[in-house]
Order: C-alpha cells, then structure tokens, then sequence
C-alpha cells in the first residue's frame, strides 16, 4: 500500500466555524448541567433514593461502549493486519480516546462530591467494579492516547504493540463496566453473567455504527475522495455484531423468563413494563436491532450508502436505549425484602419506583455529545489526523463492485 | 528480546488474573473485623410486639440523628422505617409490622461495592459511612438488599435545636443508620431501641449477639428469630421473630 499522506483540514469555512460554535454552545449545556447538579443537589434530576442512577450512568456506559468500537476499527490495520482500513486509525483511536474522556466526564461529575475526585486516587477497593474500573478506564485511556502517539510517529512495531495492549485493555473495561450491573446479586434485573459479553458486542456494534456515520460525514464535509466500499463493509460488520447482540439479549431473557422467581421481573421488562417494554420492543429490538441488521445485510439495501446510513443511526439509538434499559428498570422494580408477602412503607418499599429523566439530564447528555464533537472537529483542525485520500486499492473482488452507490 | 503479540497476550492474561485474585481472596480468606474482635452488635426484633399504627423507634432516630424529613416522598431518606406486610393473595390477611434499619451485615454489599472503601465494618460489627470520604456515586444504594441507605440529595440547614452530639450533614453523600454508635460508644442503647422499650413494647432488644449472657443471644437460642433475605448470604446483624 502506498505510503497515505495525512493533513489536516483547512477548517476556513463558514459550515466548519458552524459547526464548531453549535458543538461549543451544545458543549457548554455540560458545565452548566453539573454545576446546577453540584450546587442544588440530586433533586434537579429525576434520580431519587429509589432510582439513585439516572442518565448520566446510562450516558457514561454508551460512551464507554462507542469508544471500543472505534478502537477495533483504529486497531483492524495495525493490529489485524487489515491494511485497508489504516487510512482510518488515526482518525478512529483519536475517537476513542475522546469517548472515554467524555465517559469519565460522566461518571465523575453526577458524583454528589465531584471535588473528592482525588479520593479514590487514595483509597482502593478490590471488590468494588468501580474501584477496579477506575483502574480500567485511566489505564485504557492512557495506552489509547499513546497509541495515537505511535500512529502519529509512524512506528508501526509500537502501533501494532500499544494497539494491541488497547484492545486487550478495551475488553476489561467493557467487562468490567457491564460487571458494574451483573454482580449486583439482589436485583434480578441485573444479576447476569451474560452482561459482561453481551456489553462487548453492542459496544462493536454501536462503535461501528458512529465510526460509519463520522466517516461519511467528515469526507462527505472535507471533499476529500473516499471509496464508498468502506461504508458497505462497515456496514456489513456492524450487521455480523448486530446479531451477537440479540443472541445475547435472546439468551439473557429467556433464562431470566425461566424460573418463576423472575416471573414478576421478566415480564415488567417484556410484557407490562409500559414505556419500558415500549422502548424494549420498539426502541431496542425492532428499530435498534432487527431492522437495522436486516438493512445492513440485506444484499441490496446493504449496498446503499443510504441505507446503511439509516441503519447506522437506528443501531446508535438503539444502543442508547439498550444502555437505559440495563441501568434503569432494575431500580424501577421493588426489592424482595420479604418474599411471598405483600409489603408497604414510607419509603415506597414494595411499590415500583418511577424515573424520568430531568432537563438538567438531558443538558448533561447532550452536553456530553458537545464535548466530544467539539474535541474531534478542534482535533482534526490541530492535527493531521485525516488522510487526503481513502480509496481501497483495486484488486476486484466479488461482493464488492456493486457497492459503491 | 522481542516483545511481540504473544508476549503482549500474556502480559494482558498476568494483569486479568491479578485483577481478579483480589476479590477472590477477599471472600475465602477474608475473616471479617467483628468476628476477629468476638463481638457483634446487633438486634432482635419481635413483630409480633410492633404495633402497626407506632412509629415511635422512627421518630426517636430522626429526632436523635437529626435526620430530616422531606417532603418529596422519592427523595426523603429513611435510617429506620416502618414497613406493614400480609401474605400475597390471602384475601383478609391482617395487616402487621416491623421496623427496618441497616442490618450491619457481616458479608455488606455496600461495603463490597464501594470504590474508595468510605463504608466499613468497625470491630463491633457496625457498619460505618465515612462520609468525608464518600464521593457519592450511590453503588451502595444500588446494591443493598435491605434499602437501608439515602443519599442526601439536597442541601440541609442545621436544625436548630438538633442533637449537637452526631456529624452535621452535607448533600452529595450517602448515609445511613449508625446503629447509634455514638450513643453505644457511651454503653447506651440505640435511640430506637430506647423509644421503643419506653412505649412498654420492648419489641427491639439490641446487644452483643456473640455474648451469651445478653438478652439478644437468648433470643437467638430460642431458634425462632431469622434474618431478612438469609438466603443472599450478607448475614444481617439484624434478626426476627413473628414474621
């Protein structure tokens, strides 16, 4: 392959500055959101002593998932040895390493103490998912930023070397981070083996899913020739890791659904869960998952641009939702403490809870998207971060030659 | 020598085991503080002497940990509650009751789940918060079986004629019934245990379970007192009778 040449773009035009000042301004709902948060409590979000984790956990596990699926992709070349996708990896390993920024963002700032963000520094539990994904995500984030280093000294040995300690890292963080949820024992919404695994393959599928969309939107934007080859094949893996997904979701439920403890739990999530099972049925599988795989694999859509665009962004909401539905409905449901008899209380014990997220949430959310957007267009302005030209080599191959439309 | 993908692979298998030694070591060897001291405080209770319309061991602990009420339900935080239970699907069941608190678990998930260790076990078997210590993340809420926790999730003004003998409170951290540990430090009872005994109820008897001369302990021989939710493992240091 010939030697690619990065650049960084002009970024002189009026739709770059556009787009950097709505970024800043969606950016800055952040600062606001946590700073409203810090001052005034947890009573301006829908998080209650029912309900303690609310968007911003539901925000920090979809980033942390986009992240890893950016990092494949970065790590396809230097570390698989698929060479046609090293156009990508600077511009895919600066992504992941934004995602797991705006992830710790995340986490740290809907603590009720954000200043003691030096204790856990100082203090460690080995038992604890988060002490250990501390330890995780820092880690991964480090060895992500140097990977870039490597990619931007050209030195493929360490390229391949710190691209693969990342990977190797990425699956502890996507464990550990659906370990958060699994190994909490007492809530059958969320006590699951699978979640680690099932966390991994939606974290490559959603990843895939922006990867397509920035990919087709930032040469779309620069000018800079770009073979429409890689959307289809994108697209083609995004549909392969789609699949995993609803096995896993498939599996997880039915053997939830199985034993007649779980009756109650199973089927507020499937069948009388109101807007859960809505976003379950309709957000998650129908739109999330079936149909946007269908598409993808689908000979004819799955060769269109279009579609696959399409199918992109419903993997993405999908996932999103997939996310909400881990952490939500679990708190949503009453504890167990007395099985076998109906209880009440002040404090709501065996009523479900309620949850809805606030306008402080979503600033928060929102913010969180602003800082990435606003880190990826400043970066690939600062550094040569795109190449100048994404073109896969022609050595034609069947399956291939009908796909760029 | 040359680092290559196989020795990155087993670099990444050495640090994936030692990340999961920890835990694991934790829970086989792992003796916990109270029965390394031979203590364990702790608490019987008799539904069956708790009135369902007394709230007087609730009162007493709010009163005595200057605990205050809010008036969003979801957001109020309870150390001790009430809670009134009957049998599902029994048409008629009479209504009964039974205060629940943080149970001091010997094997506490929320002490599990804390990142930075601000929950721990003192040698007595009391379950502490160290609350200049919690970063308010609210595993612990999430993870306790029992709901004994609450995160203060507003700013609190000092009562003005609060007890001045327990920590003021700041939003942002999680806390929790103390067992009193301010006041059994000084060889007194539990505030609820105190209010209750004064209703002639006496329907929490509060002592050192691994003392067998206390009344806890005689109460435990009677084998008619039982743990909430025994089955999850945490070993309450709260028990019951008449459920």
């Amino acid at each position: 392959m010939a030697k690619i040449k990065y650049t960084r773009i002009g970024g002189d035009s009026g739709a770059y500055y556009g787009f950097m000042i709505v970024s800043a301004l969606v950016a800055a709902l952040l600062p606001i959101a946590a700073l409203t948060l810090y001052v005034n409590g947890h009573q301006v979000t829908g998080m209650t002593n029912q309900v303690p984790w609310g968007m911003p956990i539901v925000m920090a596990i979809y980033l942390i998932g986009a992240s890893a699926g950016s990092l494949v992709l970065s790590a396809m070349s230097t570390v698989f040895g698929k060479t046609e996708y090293k156009p990508f990896a600077r511009l895919a390993s600066l992504l992941a390493v934004l995602l797991i920024v705006a992830a710790l963002m995340a986490i740290i700032l809907d603590w009720g103490r954000p200043d003691r963000i030096l204790v856990p520094f100082f203090h460690f539990q080995p038992r604890s998912m988060f002490s250990l994904n501390a330890i995780l995500y820092n880690t991964y984030m480090a060895i992500g930023f140097l990977y870039l280093v490597a990619l931007f000294q050209e030195n493929d040995l360490w390229s391949k070397r710190l691209g693969l300690a990342a990977v190797i890292i990425a699956v502890g963080v996507h464990s550990g981070t659906g370990a958060i949820f699994g190994f909490v024992y007492v809530r059958e919404l969320y006590n699951s083996p699978l979640l680690p695994p099932s966390f991994i393959a939606a974290a490559l599928s959603s990843g895939t899913a922006l990867m397509i969309i920035i990919l087709h939107h930032t040469f779309g934007a620069t000018g800079r020739p770009f073979d429409q080859r890689y959307i289809t094949g994108l697209g083609r893996l995004m549909g392969l890791f789609i699949l995993v997904v609803l096995y896993f979701i498939f599996i997880e439920n039915v053997t939830r659904s199985y034993a007649p403890k779980n009756y109650e739990a199973a089927s507020f999530l499937l069948l009388h869960g109101g807007k859960y099972t809505f976003y379950f049925w309709g957000g998650l599988i129908l739109m999330g998952l079936v149909v946007p795989a269908a598409l993808a694999l689908n000979s004819v859509t799955g060769s269109s641009v279009r579609w696959i665009l399409a199918a992109a962004w419903m993997q993405l909401i999908g996932v999103l939702m997939e996310r909400y539905l881990i952490v939500i409905p679990a708190q949503i449901l009453p504890l167990e403490l007395l099985p076998g008899m109906e209880i009440t209380s002040d404090f709501m014990d065996g009523q479900y809870a309620h949850y809805s997220v606030s306008l402080v949430e979503w600033m928060y959310a929102l913010g969180l998207f602003g800082v990435v957007a606003f880190g990826y267009g400043l970066a690939i302005r600062l550094w040569p971060m795109l190449p100048e030209e994404a073109l896969i080599n022609d050595t034609p191959s069947a399956g291939a030659d009908g796909a760029a439309n | 020598m040359d680092f290559d993908r196989r020795g990155f692979l087993k670099l990444g298998a050495v640090a994936a085991a030692g990340t999961a030694i920890g835990p694991v070591a934790a829970a086989v060897t792992g003796q916990s503080p109270a029965a390394a001291a031979g203590k364990r405080l702790g608490m019987v209770i008799d539904a069956d002497k708790c009135p369902t319309d007394c709230t007087a061991c609730v009162d007493a602990c709010r009163k005595e940990n200057n605990v205050p009420r809010f008036t969003e339900p979801e957001l109020d935080m309870h150390w001790i509650r009430k809670i009134k239970f009957h049998p599902k699907g029994v048409e008629g069941a009479q209504e009964r009751s039974f205060p629940a608190m943080c149970f001091h678990c010997e094997n506490p998930p929320c002490a599990h789940v804390c990142p930075v260790a601000a929950t721990f076990i003192r040698p007595d078997g009391i379950v502490q918060v160290d609350k200049h210590r919690c970063i308010g993340c609210r595993y612990c809420i999430v993870a306790c079986p029992y709901k004994a926790r609450s995160f203060v999730s507003k700013p609190v003004e000092p009562a003005e004629d609060g007890n001045p003998n327990v920590p003021s409170r700041t939003h942002g951290v999680v806390e929790k019934c103390t067992l009193c540990a301010h006041r059994v430090d000084e060889g007194k009872e539990p505030a609820c245990v105190e209010a209750c005994r004064a209703t002639g109820q006496e329907a929490m008897v509060f002592g050192d379970l691994h003392d067998q001369a206390s009344a806890a302990a005689e109460l435990l021989r009677t084998g008619r007192a039982r743990q909430l939710r025994a089955d999850l493992g945490c070993q309450p240091g709260v028990y019951y009778m008449g459920l």
